[in-house]
């Protein structure tokens, strides 16, 4: 499908219009159309294989698609370079993946610090801004402790924390509690969507958990590389 | 078994990568283990080849009388040996069918085709009836310049005593026998040889055993998963015990494949005077057996030990728990070793010397982890930028991964270190005049007469005096090697020899140990560079997850690669400036002369070969850490 000239309403954040990706006969994505509008959650959901993950990635600059086109803030990102695309990955993205995220060689705070400083940030100051994600996500006291001292839940709490340190304009979560029990899945995902809306940011999450997608304003899904529709959160 | 082999083949793209990485340490490491075992086997061969002429005083019934002295043809020597048969019961010496005739010569291969192209009155002339050639029995090595001549029981060169014992004259023994022991010099190569082995082989282990953990690293993962589903701790210890030897066995006999095709160009390698024979360099049927089951067995042990804390806990792996830190004791047992060191002097024993040079060497490997993990502590305390920030962290979480990465040029660094300074290099051989020949002799206002009808004789124009008990003759250097011819046998037992001459063994010995020192550095080198190569390689294969998921977050290339350089180039300035500074104090109580420039220029060498050697093996890698970080959907493996 040949990718679509279309104006982007200035309240979406992201856009991507015409989306088609394959890997060899495997069609990934087949021609979608999604926007997120600023401050707003959405949950992608379908089962494995249905490409939402593919989208996830899209959308995130991460993946180039073979057709279509991905705006942030009505700027084209899939056309740029990936050094521009990792330059404005750093900056104006965050992300929380299921697992793995972490370095674990860095304590908590420097995990959190590390985009700081990647982007320039004096180390002291970026510790300093790190810090202060710790009390308001249930984390004081935990700042020197290694991603391996620290619990499931604990550790995507540090991931979000790493997320939302820069401020970006939209935070992308894979399977954020995937690989946690029910309840702290469900309180890591308040945390999630509260710390992301506090921030101003537009929060996009790839489940197949209907519990997590019911924390988000909005859930789209994904079958066989299509969008199928889009539903209002009760 | 099945299921390990399955496990060893079912491993995937960078699963079979990991496998040639470590077979490729392994063929290295057996290649290198067989030239160290073989240098030893070597010079004790020649040793004992070259114990015939070196004899004993017969305590029996004597059969045959020996002699032998030391004469020269240009600038090589040539080793005379005066034989006279005592009885029928004489044998032969080694690498002759019969026992010499009073008159015979036989020569030895290369001194047979030396006498042949050049003019007769320069070399042939000394040798009469040339009735054989010496087989290599009878031979040091394959160049060696030998003459045995047979004389009569009562021959003057059989009952007159020889000079100089330290310029290789013997004088006439009777023997019981022509087996000899040994010559001094012979042992002496004989250890620094041995001392040599120990350089070379410490290194090797290191490098084995970092071989040998790389293929855990990539299976740890799969071998905790394998406990969590209720292997017990002994099934995963024959599971990895058992695919490291698989590898390994393949590696060990690749690597003794490579050795054998190698010889050749190492028989090249010239000490004490010549190259080898090829005989000397292929190690015996024993050795290659026990060789290719210690190599195997080496690898599985080191597997084990990598393996202990998923053994020993299942979540070990994946909880990615802070590493048992390491304690200073480390650093007092150097300090032990080190303290000992002044001790030593030019008259310590050779084989106490040995042993605290190996364990000096042992304890800077056992420092090695605990100083990288303070220097990690130091670089990760002042980084202000991510990339020294995440080194220093690096350095501080698996100080023993790090330190493997550079153990091969800090170790190199010791061996540098120690050989470097104590060469006495050049300045101790000098220049020295070459146109006097000087020949010992009993009635020298006869013996000078008799020297200058000789070298009129010959058409040599020279000068003839006599200085105490000797024939001086000023010589031109052109008209020198018929000079001596002209004045062989003047005085029996005895050759006219210049000061040069005198010089020559000291200038071999100093060649030999410059040969040594290079043969040394260049295996420690070799393995350092390909220890660096290989342990970045599974650094990488190890993070991909890390580094994939980095730079998913906007990281670039840049700032992984410059911390992978950090990681590996902070600990080694630091490390290997360590090892070079222990391994100049341990050199420093033989040190004869004050360090001499030629080795202070080769420690320099070494130390810009093997840090751009480490880097530039690092930067190999650089490609790997590209592809495994495009993969954008991070998996757990």
């Amino acid at each position: 499908m040949a990718p679509r000239d279309k104006v982007v309403p200035m309240n979406d954040v992201l856009a991507g219009h015409g989306l088609a990706k394959s890997f060899g006969q495997t069609v990934a994505l087949n021609g979608v159309d999604i926007s997120i509008r600023a401050g707003e959650a959405v949950a992608i959901m379908g089962p494995s294989g249905s490409g939402k993950s593919t989208l996830l990635h899209c959308l995130a600059g991460i993946m180039k698609p073979d057709a279509g086109e991905v705006h942030l803030l009505g700027r084209r990102i899939d056309s740029m370079k990936e050094r521009e695309r990792s330059a404005l990955r750093r900056t104006r993205f965050g992300f929380v993946f299921q697992f793995g995220q972490l370095l674990p060689e860095l304590p908590a705070e420097e995990n959190v610090a590390l985009p700081l400083m990647l982007g320039n940030v004096s180390r002291p100051d970026a510790v300093r801004q790190a810090r202060q994600w710790f009390v308001p996500l249930g984390l004081g006291g935990m700042e020197g402790r290694r991603p391996g001292e620290l619990s499931g839940g604990q550790a995507q709490r540090v991931a979000i924390a790493r997320a939302l340190v820069t401020k970006p304009a939209v935070v992308f979560a894979d399977e954020p509690t995937g690989a946690l029990d029910q309840s702290t899945g469900h309180e890591t995902m308040r945390l999630l969507v509260e710390a992301t809306k506090h921030n101003g940011a537009s929060l996009i999450v790839v489940t197949h958990d209907p519990g997590v997608a019911g924390w988000c304003d909005r859930t789209v899904e994904v079958r066989d590389g299509n969008l199928l529709h889009s539903a209002v959160s009760q | 078994m099945s299921l390990t082999w399955r496990l060893l083949r079912g491993g995937g793209r960078r699963g079979m990568l990991s496998t040639w990485l470590t077979l490729g340490a392994v063929v290295i490491s057996t290649g290198l283990l067989l030239f160290a075992v073989s240098a030893n086997v070597a010079f004790s061969g020649r040793a004992d080849r070259g114990a015939w002429r070196n004899p004993v005083q017969a305590t029996g019934q004597p059969v045959a009388i020996e002699a032998g002295r030391i004469d020269y043809v240009g600038d090589r020597q040539i080793t005379v040996v005066d034989l006279a048969s005592l009885g029928p019961k004489a044998q032969p010496p080694p690498g002759m069918a019969r026992f010499p005739a009073p008159g015979e010569t036989w020569l030895s291969p290369a001194l047979a085709e030396l006498a042949r192209k050049l003019p007769g009155d320069q070399l042939a002339g000394r040798f009469s009836d040339v009735t054989g050639v010496l087989g290599e029995a009878a031979l040091v090595h394959p160049e060696e310049l030998v003459a045995v001549v047979g004389h009569e029981r009562d021959a003057p060169a059989m009952t007159v005593s020889r000079g100089d014992s330290l310029r290789g004259d013997i004088s006439p023994t009777k023997v019981d026998s022509l087996a000899g022991v040994p010559s001094e010099d012979a042992e002496g190569y004989r250890i620094l040889a041995l001392i040599a082995s120990v350089l070379m082989v410490v290194p090797l282990l290191v490098f084995g055993g970092a071989a040998a953990r790389l293929t855990v690293a990539r299976r740890d993962q799969r071998l905790a998963a394998l406990r969590l589903v209720g292997a017990t701790p002994g099934q995963v210890v024959r599971m990895t015990v058992a695919e490291a030897m698989i590898v390994a066995f393949a590696g060990a006999v690749l690597g003794t494949v490579l050795y054998g095709l190698a010889v050749p160009l190492l028989t090249r390698i010239r000490i004490g005077g010549g190259p080898w024979f090829a005989s000397d360099l292929l190690p015996g049927p024993l050795v290659v057996l026990g060789v290719l089951v210690a190599v195997p067995v080496l690898v599985g042990l080191s597997a084990v030990v990598g393996l202990r804390r998923v053994v020993v806990s299942p979540l070990g792996v994946a909880k990615r728990e802070t590493p048992p830190g390491m304690r200073a004791v480390r650093l007092v047992a150097l300090l032990a070793v080190l303290a000992v060191v002044p001790m030593l002097g030019t008259s310590a024993s050779v084989g106490v010397v040995a042993v605290v040079l190996g364990l000096a060497f042992l304890c800077i490997n056992l420092v090695g982890p605990w100083a990288v993990g303070l220097i990690g502590r130091i670089t990760a305390k002042r980084a202000k930028r991510p990339a020294k920030l995440l080194a220093g962290r690096r350095l501080m979480d698996d100080p023993r991964s790090a330190w493997r990465t550079v153990s091969g040029v800090a170790l190199t660094g010791f061996v540098a270190g120690f050989l470097g300074l104590l060469s006495p290099g050049d300045a101790l051989a000098g220049h020295v005049a070459s146109e006097q020949l000087r020949l010992t002799a009993p009635n020298t206002a006869a013996v000078a007469d008799q020297a200058r009808e000789r070298l009129a004789k010959a058409g040599v124009k020279a000068t003839v005096k006599t200085e105490k008990n000797l024939v001086v003759t000023d010589v031109r250097t052109a008209d020198l090697d018929r000079a001596r011819t002209a004045l062989d046998g003047l005085v029996p037992g005895r050759s006219a020899t210049s000061e040069a001459d005198d010089q020559r063994f000291t200038g071999q010995l100093l060649d030999d140990i410059a040969t040594g020192t290079i043969v040394v550095l260049s295996v420690s080198f070799l393995v350092a560079i390909a220890s660096s190569g290989i342990t970045a390689a599974s650094s990488v294969l190890d993070r991909r997850q890390t580094y994939a998921l980095l730079r998913l977050a906007g990281t670039p290339l840049e700032v992984l690669d410059r911390a992978r350089r950090s990681e590996t180039l902070i600990p080694l300035v630091v490390m290997g400036g360590g090892s070079i500074a222990v391994g100049v104090f341990c050199a420093s109580p033989f040190m004869m002369t004050s360090p001499n420039v030629s080795g202070a220029i080769m420690l320099a060498v070494c130390v810009v070969v093997g840090f751009a050697g480490v880097v530039g093996a690092g930067a190999l890698s650089r490609p790997l850490l590209r592809a495994v970080t495009d993969d954008p959907a991070p998996r757990p493996d």
